[in-house]
């Protein structure tokens, strides 16, 4: 047990006491430092700690989840949330939390990233590649995230566990039209490549040099895993069970159904080694893998205890945040690691093999006309690279991806052998690992 | 839970850091402490999905060098905390190694303390209260006799207590509660779906959610989507006259002509995340749309959800005019946008929470007034839409080409409503759309929403909206 893991404990016995017949709390404490650099220099460094503790109790069917920050009065306030929770009325649409003897395995943060001192250097690395690569403007963002959890359930979990990871964010312009963008995300220091990742950025920013505009109508699209990462992040989140709930997904009513090609699988991996991997959901549910598209069909939404009661299944360990945030819904499961497995073939055979087509670095700004038809557009950035008769012929801006998500999926014919995690902003998020795939006659607009 | 209204910040805490950070002499220091509660209450399909509430309290500490900017926060309160953080931030500001160096517009430093006043504190509103609000809009909904799926309705609300001080000599005390309103609604008829996704917000206390009138607007928008889907048909491709709701140009004036006139994007600090913009430095004066295209951006309407009386670095906020009569006039500042322009800021200087930096936002983005009235509009369009709202919109990273498909939308024909007109699509360049307005209405409606910038991510309360507008001549499909 771990100093959090045992507070964590404290603060859910002294809910128990107070009358409370379920009770989570989770206890993180966080430290974020980044470097932030635009115009090819730093424009600020900034650092976070953060330490909470989100408690979540019942009393019956009546319901209510706090975020404090760590005070040392945790117990009373333990005590007054459960007085809060007897006074509120019932959610009848409440299962309960997860209860069992939980195993977990064992955390191992890279010490040296952890350690870390002089991240800027990073940065710089990045900027001076991209340069030497031919971009002549450099921006984007150096993060070193540290953050150490203890969790203790009335049902029976208790665990701690620590996260560490590097990750950088790396756009370079080589014209004010042309850019490209990279990232390198990591748990482990040594795989932290700021000068490739710089390099990839300004390649890619020359590539996109003296843009055309493009033109509308149907193209195959090269997708880079950056770009696949925005319609992952859109399309993993209506995978979970709350959002099939509030009708804001196109998945449902569709376990079971061909919701992608079959060449499409993709999986929810927190266990594997990556920037997100974590030992269990915030319920204190062991983490695992999920196979949520398998060969193009639906198996499963993202469940916690209480959504898998509802649609009468088990938690898939995907519990979210114990109190809302900013991108999730209250008690919403929610993806840890999306997973795009790859495919056999490589982005040079899938160039050869496209007669008119567009290969896409980046996008922004999926938007949704209606979550439950996936009828979306988006808005590809950075290198769009016009493909004509298998080779790519220059580059083009000012288009537009204006099509349906499921017709997306089910559009993929071809996927990379070789995959990236990826992760920028909170467009490509959660972080996720994916490859390069195509889509098949994809609808591309424009602004007349 | 308790509320904020009376409470107190430690403010020689905040002082004595201060002085620390003032020690190493920096072109400026300042020192942010901040307490805040927030509370969620939703219903889904009329039963209660989730209470919830936070408590938080934290600093920040920001030092500016010629080299560089340094900011650390943390919710540890304390003075050594607080010492931490002035070693932290200054390191950073060390190692910035600008190129040029930083330079801060001189401003006055004001002492004074400001607040948005509740008539019913939000404090003393009992979840029974609100989940009775929210079950209540359920079954007005449900009354309807529309098939609605999801009926996911929530409020939220906060107060933020602050206290500011700087090595200049401000000493700015600020209270602000906002409250929220979130609708999903999902409606089914003859097999399809139609889907609004809506949102209410205000400063101010309890009493604001009456404005809103969503025992009426709620009932209301789900018919709107049952009639699009039953009535609705497709706009043919082609050139047509335009009026836009308050919705449609409240969301063009903070997209295509806030986002681009944000003075840090114009400077390239946002290249790598919310991108940059098609306006340059040089810009000033030069045409972007027609004589009808004013955009204010003003944090100080009253009781707006983007309102605020001082900035984030202790700047008295003021009404900005963006585009003026169809010139680029006025970009958003803060201090070291202002001086690379030779400037006073305009007080854009916002930060979600005392964890993140600051940076240049927008607060209330509206169109100006115009002098037609509503009906003369409409009235001299021989073969014309009406888009009223929207559901998907985006425009990309230098804010040049957007677009915007209806929620609700009419066919006009001979100056007269004609029918629903169903996911009419406007696909436009930023000149494209400022330069077709030929007319603007008299009143003004604001819409409430969250602006995403800043990396890691800042959720902004902002307004956006404006008179109904007329464009001649747009392509629709």
């Amino acid at each position: 047990m771990t100093r959090l893991s045992e507070f964590a404990e404290r603060v859910m016995e002294a809910s128990r006491k107070a009358g409370a017949t379920d009770a989570i709390a989770e206890v993180i404490e966080s430290h974020t430092q980044q470097v932030r650099f635009s115009n090819s220099q730093i424009d600020a460094m900034n650092s976070w700690t953060e330490n909470h503790l989100a408690l979540f109790v019942a009393v019956g069917k009546r319901v209510v989840s706090s975020d404090v920050r760590i005070l040392d009065s945790a117990e009373a306030f333990a005590r007054d949330l459960v007085e809060t929770a007897k006074r509120t009325p019932p959610s009848k649409s409440y299962g309960g939390i997860a209860s069992g003897k939980f195993k977990y395995r064992t955390s191992r943060p890279d010490r040296k990233l952890v350690q870390l001192k002089g991240p800027s250097k990073f940065a710089l690395d990045a900027i001076s590649a991209a340069e030497r690569a031919g971009a002549n403007n450099v921006g984007g963002t150096f993060f070193v995230r540290h953050e150490r959890v203890g969790l203790a359930s009335s049902g029976g979990a208790l665990g701690s566990d620590e996260r560490a990871s590097v990750d950088l964010s790396v756009r370079a312009f080589a014209q004010p039209e042309a850019s490209g963008h990279a990232v390198c995300c990591t748990p482990r220091l040594s795989g932290m490549d700021a000068r490739m990742t710089g390099e990839r950025a300004g390649e890619l920013a020359v590539r996109a040099k003296n843009p055309l505009h493009g033109g509308q109508g149907r193209a195959d699209l090269i997708v880079e895993p950056l770009c696949l990462g925005s319609f992952v992040q859109s399309t993993s989140d209506m995978m979970s069970a709350l959002r099939v709930e509030i009708s804001t997904s196109m998945f449902d009513k569709k376990i079971g159904k061909k919701v992608a090609s079959d060449e499409v699988t993709l999986v929810d991996d927190p266990t594997k080694a990556s920037t997100t991997a974590r030992l269990f959901d915030h319920e204190g549910v062991p983490s695992r893998r999920n196979v949520m598209i398998k060969d193009g069909t639906l198996k499963t939404y993202f469940h916690n205890t209480s959504t898998a009661k509802r649609f009468k299944t088990k938690t898939t360990a995907n519990a979210g945040p114990l109190t809302p945030t900013a991108f999730t819904f209250a008690a919403q499961p929610i993806p840890f690691h999306p997973i795009v497995v790859s495919g056999d073939w490589t982005v040079d055979e899938m160039i050869a093999d496209t007669s008119h087509g567009l290969l896409l670095n980046n996008t922004w700004y999926t938007r949704y006309q209606n979550y439950a038809t996936g009828e979306f557009s988006s808005i590809p950035r950075d290198a769009i690279l016009a493909v004509e008769h298998g080779e790519v012929v220059g580059s083009v801006k000012n288009v537009r991806v204006s099509d349906n998500m499921l017709n997306f999926w089910k559009s993929i014919d071809a996927l990379s052998k070789d995959s990236e995690e990826i992760y920028w902003w909170d467009e490509a998020a959660p972080p996720s690992d994916l490859p390069t795939v195509r889509a098949r006659a994809m609808n591309i607009t424009r602004s007349s | 839970m308790h509320g904020l209204a009376m409470s107190m910040i430690d403010e020689d805490l905040a002082q004595a850091i201060l002085d620390v950070a003032s020690r190493s002499t920096p072109l400026l220091a300042e020192v942010r402490l901040e307490d805040r509660i927030a509370r969620s209450t939703a219903v889904r399909a009329g039963q209660v999905n989730s209470v919830s509430s936070s408590s938080d309290a934290g600093m920040n500490v920001r030092i500016v060098l010629p080299s560089g900017i340094g900011f650390a926060s943390s919710n540890v309160v304390s003075k050594a905390e607080g010492s931490r953080l002035v070693k932290a931030a200054l390191s950073q500001a060390k190692k910035g190694k600008r190129k040029y160096p930083i330079a801060l517009s001189s401003e006055s430093a004001v002492r004074t303390g400001w607040e948005v006043r509740q008539h019913k504190p939000l404090a003393g509103v009992s979840v029974d209260e609100k989940l009775e609000y929210l079950r209540s809009i359920d079954s007005a909904v449900v009354k309807t006799g529309v098939k609605v799926q999801g009926r996911y309705y929530e409020l939220k609300d906060w107060e933020i207590l602050g206290y500011f001080v700087n090595s200049e000599g401000a000493r700015i005390r600020s209270f602000v509660p906002r409250i929220t309103m979130g609708a999903y609604n999902l409606v089914s008829a003859k097999g399809e779906t139609e889907q609004s996704l809506m949102e209410w917000g205000a400063s101010g206390g309890w009493e604001k959610k009456d404005d809103w009138n969503l025992l009426e607007v709620l009932p209301d928008e789900v018919v709107m989507l049952k009639n699009q889907i039953e009535k609705g048909k497709r706009v043919g491709p082609g050139k047509y006259d335009l009026v836009c709701g308050p919705e449609v140009v409240g969301i063009a004036a903070h997209e295509s002509c806030g986002h681009p006139m944000e003075a840090d994007r114009i400077l390239g600090r946002e290249m790598s995340q919310a991108g940059r913009s098609f306006v340059s430095p040089d810009m000033v004066g030069q045409k972007v749309g027609s004589e009808y295209a004013t955009v204010i951006d003003d944090p100080t309407v009253p009781g707006t959800y983007g309102y605020y009386a001082y900035d984030q670095e202790g700047v008295k906020a003021r009404p900005r005019y963006l585009y003026k009569k169809g010139l680029i006039n006025e970009f958003l500042h803060n201090r070291e946008t202002a001086s690379r322009f030779g400037i006073q800021s305009n007080g854009s200087s916002r930060c979600e929470t005392y964890l993140r930096e600051p940076i240049v936002r927008m607060a209330n983005t509206f169109v100006a007034p115009g002098d037609f009235q509503e009906d003369e509009l409409i009235g001299s369009i021989k073969q014309g839409v009406l888009m009223r709202s929207f559901t998907e919109w985006n425009i990309d990273d230098k804010r040049y080409n957007q677009k915007y498909v209806s929620r609700e939308a009419y066919f006009i024909k001979d100056g007269e409503l004609a029918g629903p007109a169903r996911k009419c699509t406007l696909e436009i360049t930023t000149p494209g759309f400022w330069g077709a307005i030929d007319a603007v209405s008299r009143k003004v409606e604001l819409s409430s929403g969250e602006c995403g910038k800043g990396d890691p991510m800042q959720g902004m309360a902002v307004t956006n909206g404006g008179p109904m507008i007329r464009l001649r001549e747009v392509s629709l499909r």
